[in-house]
């Protein structure tokens, strides 16, 4: 596990809490500056509109009522939130509480000399009557910068909780998440040290984790497998090595001895040939099986009549398969293409139809027949020989295995390993079944999409 | 007939220049890919037999270069590596021939012989005689004593590869390889059983079996008939 410091998980939380934390003093700034001008706005008109309604007041009774108006107004202080003040023209206050100097027409920022309070700033809009006289009204701006405040402090403590509870959720998440992937490496080291048996924890939740370390999973199980498959073959091929050069290297020394009738080498050196003949041809088998699993003759694919590639096998067979006192019957006709190395699935045919002559009494009767719907065409190779106990169907297309009826039949072992290798490289599958009585092959092959 | 081998395995070599020797063939054994290069450039053969893989160059490209330098001795490539990759790869290279080891030394034999009587000028021959057996390929009749004799598609291509070959040996696997195209050993006696056929017709009502049958190797028509 990577330090806290260079944990994705750590660095992905926190950015995510950091800008999420940005936001929330971004929009409080929003608000703020949107709060404060709605509301320096709503005041100014008001302190107009009070304004407005005193001047009516003059106009319409004089000054003395103005005075009046403006003593009346104050005294219903608390309700009213406006302070005035009428100044003569040499500056002095003649009404009104507001304690300040005059000002020219127009708005003001004033601060004013409050009885209470003390210095207090306002916003004021003065304006000129005749004879000098100056009509001052101002409203105190404190309750605009206490809901500036409420504004600050709200959406300072919603920031300073975000980033709080952003950071807390980060260090949670983080730890979960290194927590969750620290299980699939430690897995992997305890895999890597030897211990194949070991699998990645998988939670009923079905999460990406959980995926992940199925794939993991499956991977290490093919790895096993074929591990475990590799560890068969190489204990087979010593097996199936050791017996004929054991018989090889018997009957050498024999020949050799000192005492051996005369002829005895001539025999001795032709079964060392034959011997050495089958060991080529084992080699040989090996060979192509891997050569066919490894995929790579997919590139020389082409499109293949399926059903003249096997008429032709047929043909090419049949006087074998006479000679040999069975039958053969091929009963396939029309055409099906699909995509194949015409040799490789000659020789899958040749195999099958090998077997069932070797692994069959005289008098067999051997069928070719061929179903096929839009996707697939399946190549049916039935015989009605003794064929083969249902409990062996699956294990006779594994590599070396032999079943002890044919332990004296010639052979390796790999006819169906590879003719199962060459049908898996087609994207097919071989399926045995029991032809009752007989062995039945079934090759399923994929067909070309017509173009 | 003068023999290039190029082989770099010492048991192989030796073998190889013995038995052809044995036979009658000059036979040149160089060990490395460069004096193949040189001997097959500046010295004349019939035949020349190149491992596909040699030290300083090997088999592939010394036949590239030949080609190039419009040298035409037909070669025969040997190699260790039987895939079926291995083998298009040496065939697309120019070589005439291939042949995986381990081989049985008479399959090299036969198939040396059939490369040096390759005609140099491509002559389609439609047309062969041998003894009282005559091949048309033009309209696919095959006459013995005059006679006509019907053949199957296959029986027929095995009559001609025989004929196209008169005198010499024509191993099972050069049948497999040139008639079905089949370069693997389908342990069925797929040429066997086609040649007897074949055979039966043939020499149907006649005493005289102008085909021998080579034992372990294959099957030649007599010339001396």
């Amino acid at each position: 596990m990577p330090e806290r410091r260079s944990s994705a998980a750590y660095r992905i939380a926190f950015t995510y809490s950091a800008g999420f934390a940005l936001l929330v003093a971004v929009l409080g700034a929003i608000v703020f500056l949107a709060a404060d001008r709605s509301f320096r706005q709503q005041q100014d008109a008001a302190i107009a509109e009070e304004s407005a309604s005193l001047l009516r007041d003059y106009r319409d009774e004089g000054l003395g009522d103005l005075r009046e108006r403006i003593d009346a107004r104050e005294a219903s202080h608390p309700t009213n939130s406006f302070s005035y003040a009428l100044f003569d023209g040499a500056g002095k206050r003649i009404a009104g509480g507001l304690n300040t100097k005059p000002k020219g027409s127009g708005w003001h920022d004033i601060v004013f000399v409050d009885p209470e309070e003390g210095a207090d700033p306002a916003r004021a809009l003065a304006t000129n009557l005749p004879e000098n006289i100056t009509l001052m009204v101002a409203a105190d701006t404190e309750a605009l910068e206490r809901i500036d405040h409420t504004i600050l402090v709200l959406f300072g403590g919603a920031f300073v909780l975000v980033l709080t509870a952003g950071a807390a959720g980060a260090l949670i998440l983080g730890g979960y998440l290194r927590h969750r992937l620290g299980r699939i490496s430690g897995t992997a080291r305890t895999v890597m040290a030897g211990d194949f048996s070991q699998r990645m924890p998988v939670s009923a939740r079905n999460d990406e984790f959980d995926a992940v370390s199925a794939s993991l999973n499956a991977m290490l199980d093919r790895i096993a497998f074929l591990l475990e498959n590799l560890q068969q073959v190489s204990s087979d091929l010593a097996h199936d090595l050791r017996t004929p050069l054991v018989r090889m290297r018997n009957g050498l020394e024999r020949a050799l001895a000192d005492d051996a009738p005369p002829g005895t080498q001539q025999t001795a050196i032709q079964a060392a040939l034959r011997e050495s003949d089958d060991l080529l041809d084992l080699f040989a088998a090996i060979l192509r099986i891997s050569e066919v699993e490894g995929g790579e003759l997919i590139k020389s694919f082409a499109p293949v009549d399926l059903v003249a590639l096997v008429q032709d096998v047929c043909e090419s067979c049949e006087p074998a398969v006479v000679d040999g006192g069975r039958t053969l019957r091929c009963t396939i006709e029309g055409s099906v293409f699909i995509a194949a190395d015409r040799e490789l699935l000659a020789q899958a045919i040749i195999n099958l139809l090998e077997n069932a002559q070797i692994h069959t009494p005289t008098g067999t009767k051997i069928t070719i027949e061929m179903i096929h719907d839009e996707a697939s065409a399946s190549i049916i190779v039935a015989d009605n020989g003794t064929g083969v106990a249902v409990a062996d169907h699956d294990r006779i297309l594994r590599r070396f295995v032999r079943l002890d009826a044919s332990r004296t039949t010639p052979g390796n072992g790999l006819g169906l390993n590879l003719v199962s290798a060459i049908v898996m490289l087609h994207g097919g599958g071989v399926t045995l079944s029991d032809n009752a009585p007989g062995l039945r092959v079934t090759l399923i092959l994929p067909r070309l999409l017509e173009r | 007939m003068r023999v290039l081998i190029a082989e770099d395995d010492d048991d192989l070599a030796e073998f190889l220049e013995h038995s052809l020797g044995e036979l009658g063939h000059v036979v040149t054994c160089v060990r490395s890919g460069l004096e193949a290069l040189h001997f097959g450039s500046v010295e004349v053969f019939e035949v020349a037999i190149l491992d596909r893989m040699l030290p300083g160059m090997d088999g592939v490209e010394i036949l590239k270069r030949w080609r190039a330098a419009d040298i035409v001795t037909p070669v025969l490539m040997l190699t260790a590596l039987g895939g079926i990759a291995d083998r298009v790869g040496g065939l697309n290279a120019g070589a005439d021939d291939y042949l995986v080891k381990p081989f049985a030394f008479s399959e090299l034999a036969a198939r040396l012989a059939a490369l040096a009587r390759r005609p140099t000028i491509r002559e389609p021959q439609t047309h062969f005689t041998v003894g009282d057996v005559t091949l048309d390929l033009l309209d696919r009749s095959v006459k013995r004593a005059g006679r006509d004799i019907a053949l199957q598609p296959r029986e027929f291509a095995l009559l001609e590869q025989l004929m196209r070959h008169a005198g010499r040996i024509v191993t099972r696997t050069m049948f497999l390889e040139t008639i079905w195209g089949y370069h693997f050993d389908p342990k069925t006696n797929i040429v066997d059983s086609h040649l007897s056929r074949m055979r039966a017709k043939l020499n149907f009502d006649f005493d005289f079996d102008p085909i021998e049958t080579v034992r372990g190797v294959g099957y030649r028509i007599r010339t001396d008939a």
